[in-house]
């Protein structure tokens, strides 16, 4: 599989082990999205260096606040391992922010409309959550599997409606009288356990450790993680190989959006015990780029989810204390996912003897 | 039958043709793009940028077409961006195109409270919007004359520029060479056609388009910047990219739908109905046109075309 990168013939037998040369792109990318993010702060009128401090205080300083990073951390991991599941079977789901909404208010609904025992509850509520996101993707999933259209258009306009849609849903329906655009409750039978006193970081960290996990050990340890790898890297390939691309197409798709559903359930079950309007914004879409940014490596996710979630948790701290915006981290991410892109000029040669990998940096 | 003649009457078709204006210019400058060859997702991101530095340059100017200009500038410069990752260093283009439109969306928030100390929108009497013309002929015309012609000028340019555009495709040698870099790359190379470069200027003339989308958005349209104003409209353009195959009459008539629902929705608000539901409209349209339409195109976007195989067998001969 690999391929030394340097131009020159090298004689040593030695070559850089992909996970290693993956691992020191990423360090470039995050040098240069620094001074990008620098220069940006500069324009604003502050002061790079206290603004990044401020930023690591926000997200590291205390227990409490590396409580706050893991909390934030909890649904781009599951989201991100959605992403990871299309990506990795040569699809792009850019619809996790819908199927996490959809999924979000899914779970509440069941949270607060019905009454179970503690437990079976929250089970019923995550199942509602699953549902949900795979539903939300399902027109999509079959166009795309069925006729082709392209499922990043349709995934995308469907975050729109899938927002607009639980707006309606929270204001117009289930708006809890005197709230602010927010549903009644979830009964607590329903709340995922809180980990911590302190903190509202729940158990959800643990089902997205879990399905990453478990994500990998199904690539690398299934025939049907082989089959699936196989078609990611090349979906004609595959087709010869005679794997059922087609029916392939459609289920992991399913499970992708089913999985981002998953990620609204245990935001609105662990975090606000209710659906509230905007509840998670842009959550969804920091799943994707964790995963882009990972290469479509579940456990890769793990990392890149977690270093976003400190960017989140230290902006919050950052826009108090600061001029700065917490905007400013969107523009960061961006700029690390630009640089890892582009990074194919030290890789082109390796490209070549994987196939065609449609997302592949 | 009231209720249906209040809903649709001549103001309807007014509204009809501001609100397609944006994503029909968007999508114009996506044929080019499309017909390059590029699957361009990062038109939302140039339009968005377009829209704010069409507004800052409107203030920086004071003049409506200093802001136009600005905003041009500013999305040809992530246009750029975009091509020189996408082309030169041959990165994922659905990668660059998302991660340009995360870039739009976070630099217009960020510059928006370093400039202006708020968060979300820049309204200001300050802010010079594009003049509304008047054509005495078109006026004279009737009810319909009269709201048809006093449209602010980026109305009238967006189906002048869709004849333009078609002329530049399929008229122009610029065009057949981004055809050909597009359909038949290998083809193109051997007669010594630069692929790179035609991808390039198809990038940039997309990023002209988009920008003078964002100008209308925030200079014509109304007066102000709110944040991710384009709200999907960059993607919508993309949807009727992809069922068009970039062909501009197509897109013509892809994007009237669009600028229908958008209107009807507007319009249907005012019936009491939710608006969160109402604003789903244009978005389900597009959606259900992508599907309806795609289902005989399988992935195969592009077609042959008998102008690309002529100068291919010519430059066998």
């Amino acid at each position: 599989m690999s391929v030394d990168t340097t131009p020159t013939p090298v004689r040593s037998s030695w070559r850089m082990p992909n996970w290693l040369e993956s691992i020191l792109g990423q360090l470039i990318a995050l040098g240069i999205a620094i001074i990008g993010g620098a220069i940006l702060i500069i324009l604003v009128g502050e002061d790079p260096i206290l603004v990044f401090t401020t930023l690591l205080r926000g997200a590291f300083g205390n227990s409490e606040r590396i409580a706050g990073s893991l909390l934030q951390a909890t649904p781009i991991i599951i989201a991100g391992v959605a992403a990871c599941i299309a990506l990795r079977g040569g699809l792009f789901n850019i619809g996790v922010e819908g199927q996490l909404y959809m999924g979000g208010f899914a779970a509440a609904f069941v949270g607060f409309q019905f009454a179970l025992p503690a437990g079976l509850h929250m089970l019923v509520a995550l199942a509602a959550a699953v549902v949900a996101g795979g539903l939300w993707i399902l027109i999509p999933a079959f166009f795309r599997a069925r006729f082709g259209t392209n499922e990043v258009v349709s995934t995308i306009l469907s975050n729109y409606v899938a927002i607009l849609l639980t707006s309606y849903l929270t204001i117009d329906v289930f708006k809890r009288p005197g709230g602010w655009s927010e549903t009644d409750p979830v009964a607590t039978t329903a709340y995922l356990p809180q980990l911590f006193e302190f903190s509202r970081l729940n158990f959800g960290l643990f089902i997205g450790l879990a399905l990453a996990v478990g994500f990998h050990l199904f690539l690398t340890r299934t025939s049907a993680g082989y089959g699936m790898n196989t078609m990611g890297a090349n979906m004609k390939f595959a087709e010869y190989g005679g794997i059922a691309v087609k029916r392939n197409i459609l289920i992991i798709l399913l499970c992708s959006g089913a999985v981002g559903g998953l990620a609204g359930g245990v935001e609105t079950l662990g975090v606000h015990h209710r659906f509230m309007e905007g509840f998670a914004p842009g959550f969804g879409f920091d799943g994707v780029i964790a995963a882009l940014l990972a290469n479509g490596s579940p456990i890769g996710v793990i990392f890149t989810a977690l270093f976003f979630g400190a960017l989140r948790a230290g902006s919050l701290l950052m826009e108090v204390e600061t001029n700065a915006s917490r905007e400013v981290i969107t523009v960061f991410q961006a700029i690390i996912i630009l640089c890892v892109s582009a990074q194919i000029l030290l890789r082109r040669r390796r490209d070549s003897s994987q196939g065609e990998r449609r997302w592949k940096f | 039958m009231e209720v249906l003649e209040t809903i649709f009457n001549v103001s309807l078709i007014a509204a009809m043709l501001r609100t397609t204006t944006p994503i029909l210019l968007v999508a114009l400058g996506g044929t080019f793009t499309t017909k390059a060859g590029i699957f361009n997702i990062g038109l939302e991101g140039q339009m968005l940028l377009g829209a704010f530095f069409a507004v800052l340059g409107s203030l920086w100017t004071q003049s409506a077409w200093g802001g136009v200009a600005i905003g041009v500038l500013a999305a040809m410069c992530v246009a750029l961006t975009f091509s020189i990752f996408v082309v030169t260093l041959r990165a994922n283009e659905v990668v660059v195109g998302l991660a340009l439109n995360i870039l739009a969306g976070g630099l217009t928030i960020t510059l928006t409270k370093a400039i202006f100390g708020t968060r979300g929108s820049i309204v200001s009497g300050d802010i010079v919007g594009l003049p509304r013309l008047h054509i005495p002929v078109i006026e004279d015309l009737g009810s319909l004359g009269k709201a048809l012609g006093s449209f602010t000028p980026l109305i009238y340019l967006a189906f002048i520029l869709v004849f333009v555009v078609w002329v530049i495709i399929y008229r122009t040698k610029l065009g057949l060479y981004i055809r050909v870099a597009g359909e038949k790359p290998a083809a193109a190379e051997a007669l010594g056609i630069p692929t790179g470069l035609m991808q390039h200027i198809a990038s940039l003339l997309c990023g002209l388009f988009a920008g003078l989308a964002g100008a209308h958005l925030s200079l014509g349209y109304i007066t102000m910047f709110a944040e991710n104003m384009s709200s999907g409209r960059g993607f919508m353009a993309v949807a009727v990219l992809i069922f068009s195959a970039g062909d501009p009459v197509k897109v013509l008539f892809g994007c009237l739908l669009f600028g229908f629902a958008d209107a009807l929705s507007l319009r249907l608000q005012t019936f009491g109905l939710s608006s969160y539901l109402v604003l789903t409209v244009p978005y389900l349209v597009t959606l259900g046109a992508l599907f309806l339409l795609t289902y005989r195109q399988r992935p195969k976007i592009f077609r042959e075309t008998a102008e690309s195989l002529q100068l291919i067998r010519r430059g066998k001969a």
